[in-house]
This record gives C-alpha cells, structure tokens and sequence, in this order.
C-alpha cells in the first residue's frame, strides 16, 4: 500500500512538473515579441515591445539623407512619419502580431521581428 | 525520492532538446523594389549570397528602371535582344496575358507611370491622356521569339506583375538542388514554401487584412506559391477623397474597382500564381469564380469591399479565419 501511495506521488509530481514546463515554454514563445529597426543592413535598435510601457519616438536617419520617425507603443511599433516619396512604410501602419516586416525602401529601412517567428510563419500581402 | 531526481532531469532534458536540432539560416536582402527575406535549414556555406545574386541577376535583366535592363532596352528601342530567362519568362507572361484575356497585361505600363506609381508623385491624369495612353496598351502587339522581342512605338513591357513569382520558384530550385528540404521565401509578400517545417508540420501562412493591420486568416503551406494582390500598400487619396490604387485595369486605364480588395492565389507555380492575383483583381468577383471554375488548378481567397471572403472549395478546412474578425467567409460552390 505504501509503495502505490509512492508512485500515485511520483506521477503526481511529474504530471505537475510537465505541465509547469509547458505554461513555462508557451508562455515564453508569447513573450518573444522583440523587433529589430534595420537601417542599411545594420541592427540600429532592438525593442522588446512587451516591455514598452509608454510611446516614445526614434529618428532614425537615412544613409543617403532623410530620416524615418519610428513610433514604439506598448505592444506595437509603426512608422509614423518619413520623408521618403511613396510613404508605404508609414501605411503598413502598426506590427503588432510580427508576421510582416515594416520596409521603407528608399530609406533602407527595415523593422522585423527578431528571433523565432510567433503565430503565422509568414505574411502573404 | 531519489527515483524522482533522475526522472524529472530526463523530463527536462527531451522537453528542452529538441528545439534545437537543426539551426535556421536567413538571407535578408533587397532586390526587384522590395525587401526579401529566406528562412531555411541546412545547405552549404554561402547559400545566402547565391540566394542575393540570383535575385540580383534576374532584377538586371527585367528592372523597368536600370537602363542596361534587357526590358528597359526593349521599351527605349522598340526592339532587343533577350537572354534566354527572359524570353522565357516574358513569353510566360504573354500566355497568362491571354489565358486572362488582358486582365492581366505586360503593356500596362505607360498608365502606371502616368498615375505616378512609378516615381511616389502621385497624380489624376486627364480623361485625354488617358485615352491616349490606353491606345498604347495592348499584350497582343508584344512580338517574341528566336531571342529577340520588339513593341509598337510608345509600347513599354513590365514584368513586374510576374517577376517576384517566378524568382520564388527560382531560388526555390536552387535551394532545393543544394540539398535544402524546408524553406520559407518572403520575396515583399509573395510567399514560396520548400516542403515544410523541419517538425514536418506545413508553413502557416497569414493573409494580410487588406482593410486593416492585422490578418484576415491562415493557411498552410507546402511546396507551394502563395501570391497576394491588393490596393491597401500602394495608392493615393485624390482631391475628391477618392482612393486610387497601383493595380490599373489595362481596358481603362483606371485604377481596378471591381468589387475586390485583395486577392491570394495559392498554387504549385508562382508565376501563374502571382499573375493571376493580379488578373482576378482586375477582373472582380464574378469573373475571378467563373474563371477559377473553368479550371480548378489553383486556390484562391478573394476579398469582397463588402467584407466578405470568398474561398475554394480546397481551402474549406484549411484556411483559418481571424478569431474575432469582421469578415464573413462563403466557400465558392462547385455550380
């Protein structure tokens, strides 16, 4: 009786510590929402955007002249102004959920998320 | 107690171990006007810098904008010489251009430019240049062959409604022949799975909502092409409010209002993919159904401007639509 009270124990435990490591692994992938601010193929700045608590905004300078103004927000990052011609970068609006990159072209500039991709693997747009 | 030690750190070793088995390897690099960027596992030293120069490579034969382009010339003298890609790939186009009787059209062009979609100086052009530049839009005038092609006076080709597809399929081979199994191409949005996740399980593709930032849904992917076409990265409000997008139907010189806003074409070649999300933007929802009718050799996910999405029968099942969303999904029915 005392050694099946043992084991009801050891299982018990390890069904605990099993379900402990799995809150524990998804929980992290959740919190990877870091992004990388790439200008001209160099990381200038990495933002964990979890830990943004309030909105703050970055000049980032063009290699060839001009500048983005890159807008960091609890949860979120956009280009929120840019002297570029076409302007896409600061329609593609907020990245939030880290499937798409926000790209200026003329600028070279790109905000990606870093390290491993969460949700979707890749954006189709 | 002492039982329990040993089982927990094994526990803990297979729960932490297996994630790392096989590194990713990325090649981030700009090319064709946009950022592209390649996840894959395995392949051999330098794999990245081969990925950059064959992209590199095919944007010198078909950019609109270098003036030593095989196209550029094409378009400046009425008449060039092609390398074999590019007459391969032009002639591919032209037969897409026919299969989507013009939805699709190479000569489009000169109305692009004229709309200021080219250079970012956005403008309405007049009812009468319009009109005259229409007159110069027209796939069936477009001659190939024997390495060479040649365009009426004031013609101008661009393969840019096609060209993201067909290097995804590219570069794909090339990954491919140096032993790599899983890989994801985002070449700015068109998107080339290599067989799938190294965990065996397909790629999950988001689709991006083209009325707002998020998603719209997921799908997954397997050795295939998923090509996107909206109005939502590229356009300009006018003085009437009025929104004009990059995508111009060739027949009016207009930019394309037929009912669609997006339009994702998933399919095993992605040259005829990312045609043909172009195409079935042009020619609105019931068009895009009866031609997809007529063949069935293809997915696709149309977007209404009256928040419905419109998918095939093979996406029933597959795609997973946004918790949360706005948007109604209907499966095409088989009538």
């Amino acid at each position: 009786m005392i050694k099946t009270k043992v084991w009801i124990g050891i299982i018990a435990l390890v069904a605990a510590v099993c379900a402990a490591l799995t809150v524990f692994i998804f929980a992290g992938r959740r919190k990877g929402r870091t992004v990388e601010i790439v200008s001209d193929g160099k990381v200038v700045m990495t933002v964990d955007l979890d830990r943004v608590t309030e909105e703050t905004t970055y000049d980032i300078p063009a290699p060839g002249g001009g500048h983005n103004l890159v807008t960091v927000a609890p949860g979120k990052i956009c280009v929120s102004e840019a002297d570029c011609p076409d302007k896409t970068c600061v329609r593609m609006g907020w990245l939030s959920d880290g499937n798409a990159p926000i790209v200026c072209l003329p600028h070279k500039l790109v905000i990606r998320p870093a390290g491993g991709s969460q949700g979707a693997d890749a954006e189709a747009r | 107690m002492k039982k329990l030690i040993p089982a927990v750190l094994l526990l803990a070793l297979v729960l932490t171990s297996c994630s790392s088995l096989r590194a990713e390897k990325t090649a981030d690099f700009f090319a064709m006007d946009t950022y592209m960027s390649v996840k894959y596992y395995g392949g051999p030293d330098g794999e990245s810098e081969k990925l950059e120069t064959a992209a590199a490579e095919l944007e010198k034969k078909l950019s609109v904008t270098k003036e030593d382009s095989e196209i550029a010339r094409l378009n400046r003298d009425g008449r060039a010489k092609l390398s074999g890609e590019t007459e391969k790939l032009l002639t591919g186009a032209l037969d897409l251009c026919r299969e989507t009787e013009g939805a699709l059209d190479v000569t489009v062009y000169p109305a692009v430019r004229a709309w200021g979609f080219t250079t970012g100086e956005h403008r309405v052009p007049d009812k009468d240049e319009i009109d005259g530049i229409v007159g110069k839009i027209g796939y069936g005038n477009v001659t190939v062959g024997g390495g060479e092609a040649a365009l009426p006076d004031g013609y101008m080709v661009d393969l840019g409604a096609v060209a993201k597809g067909y290097l995804g399929d590219k570069l794909a081979e090339i990954l491919k022949e140096d032993g790599v199994t899983s890989a994801l191409l985002d070449l700015g949005g068109n998107i080339r799975a290599v067989g799938e996740k190294p965990d065996g399980s397909p790629w999950r593709i988001a689709v991006r909502d083209p009325a707002g930032d998020g998603v719209i849904g997921t799908l997954p992917l397997r050795d295939e092409t998923a090509a996107t076409s909206g109005g939502y990265e590229r356009y300009f409000v006018d003085e009437d409010g009025e929104i004009r997008w990059h995508i111009i139907d060739p027949a009016t010189g207009y930019p394309a209002k037929a009912g669609l806003i997006s339009v994702t074409v998933i399919g095993k070649d992605g040259l005829r993919c990312d045609g043909l999300s172009t195409a079935l933007f042009v020619m609105g929802r019931e068009k895009s159904v009866s031609f997809w009718r007529e063949r069935r050799d293809f997915e696709m996910i149309l977007v209404t401007d009256d928040g419905k999405i419109l998918i095939s029968p093979g996406l029933s099942g597959m795609f997973e639509p946004e918790k949360g969303s706005s948007y109604s999904v209907e499966v095409i029915g088989n009538d």
